[in-house]
């Protein structure tokens, strides 16, 4: 049997360090989902239309990898201050869900299609379904307070 | 003059009272205020470093300013007017936050440097893309204004941790 005592773990020992966490959760989700709206935009064709979509990924995927590389290290270690409690919320698990595909299709369709400069509605398609998916694990996210 | 008893009156409303009492309505548009802002605080994170040559340099600085101007301009008035209703259905709570005070604060700095900046930087983008080396007063304004992003969003996060001392 795993035991673990969240509250040896120094996140739920000092007043600073849990909400600190978060701001740079949220400040690197920000700028990894915010990368890849632009690169949605143009492939919806809404924005930047004057660069096409494979220069816009190229330009953006560095700062979209480094973004969530930093969101993906917080997490872990906001989820590491109370497991249990993070496990049996329902807006928790979806988050994961809604992560875990928002991450494959992004790495997968989403950069084969950006990449090719896709025809209108394939690349409004592949786009949308990237926008949705993105909001919907901010969503989520924020529902775990809620739920 | 204290603004309390018009944040008393805006938290009474029947408006103010139903959004603070929805179970789902409440979390939606807090999501909205977040989502909004990720949309809206990515293109102001790649502004600002295209401005510093940092990042998107295959793109001419006009053509990141003006092409993502009306998406920025959407972006805020998503974010703010989603935020202007999370104030509103907890305005008692909001008033005595200092965390709250903070951010309008940065909120008005931001206006501030909109004004400062804007004829010599974002609306001056053809120039900057001519200029053989980018200008100090552009680099500035581009480190000031993630500067003051990042606490926008950091004291945002704060209002939530404040409690209002018995």
């Amino acid at each position: 049997m795993l035991v673990y005592d969240p509250s040896t773990n120094p996140l739920n020992n000092n007043e600073w360090s849990f909400p600190l966490l978060e701001i740079i959760h949220i400040a690197s989700f920000a700028v990894s989902v915010g990368t890849i709206a632009v690169v949605d935009l143009r492939l919806l064709g809404l924005g930047m239309r004057r660069q096409s979509s494979a220069q816009l990924l190229k330009d953006t995927a560095p700062w979209t990898l480094i973004a969530l590389a930093i969101v993906l290290m917080s997490g872990p270690m906001i989820f590491s201050s109370d497991p249990n409690m993070y496990l049996n919320n329902p807006g928790f698990i979806f988050k994961m869900e809604a992560l875990l595909v928002a991450i494959v299709y992004n790495y997968t369709i989403h950069r084969k299609v950006a990449q090719s400069n896709p025809s209108p509605v394939v690349g409004a398609l592949v786009g949308g379904v990237s926008l949705a998916l993105w909001v919907s694990v901010v969503f989520g996210g924020l529902f775990i307070a809620f739920t | 003059m204290s603004l309390f008893p018009f944040f008393h009156w805006l938290q009474q409303t029947d408006f103010g009272t139903a959004l603070r009492e929805s179970a789902l309505v409440y979390p939606t548009v807090m999501a909205t205020h977040l989502s909004g802002m990720a949309l809206f605080g990515g293109m102001i994170f790649l502004t600002d470093l295209r401005i510093l040559g940092i990042a998107m340099r295959g793109t001419s600085v006009s053509d990141v300013v003006n092409q993502l101007r009306p998406w920025k301009r959407i972006g805020l008035v998503l974010v703010a007017g989603c935020g202007i209703m999370l104030a509103w259905a907890k305005a008692e709570y909001y008033y005595q936050n200092p965390y709250f005070w903070a951010k309008m604060t940065l909120l008005a700095l931001v206006g501030v440097h909109a004004l400062v900046f804007r004829k010599s930087v974002y609306n001056n983008t053809a120039e900057l893309d001519r200029a053989p080396v980018m200008p100090t007063n552009a680099k500035v304004a581009a480190c000031l204004s993630l500067a003051l992003w990042i606490g926008l969003v950091s004291m945002g996060r704060m209002i939530g941790y404040y409690e209002i001392k018995p």
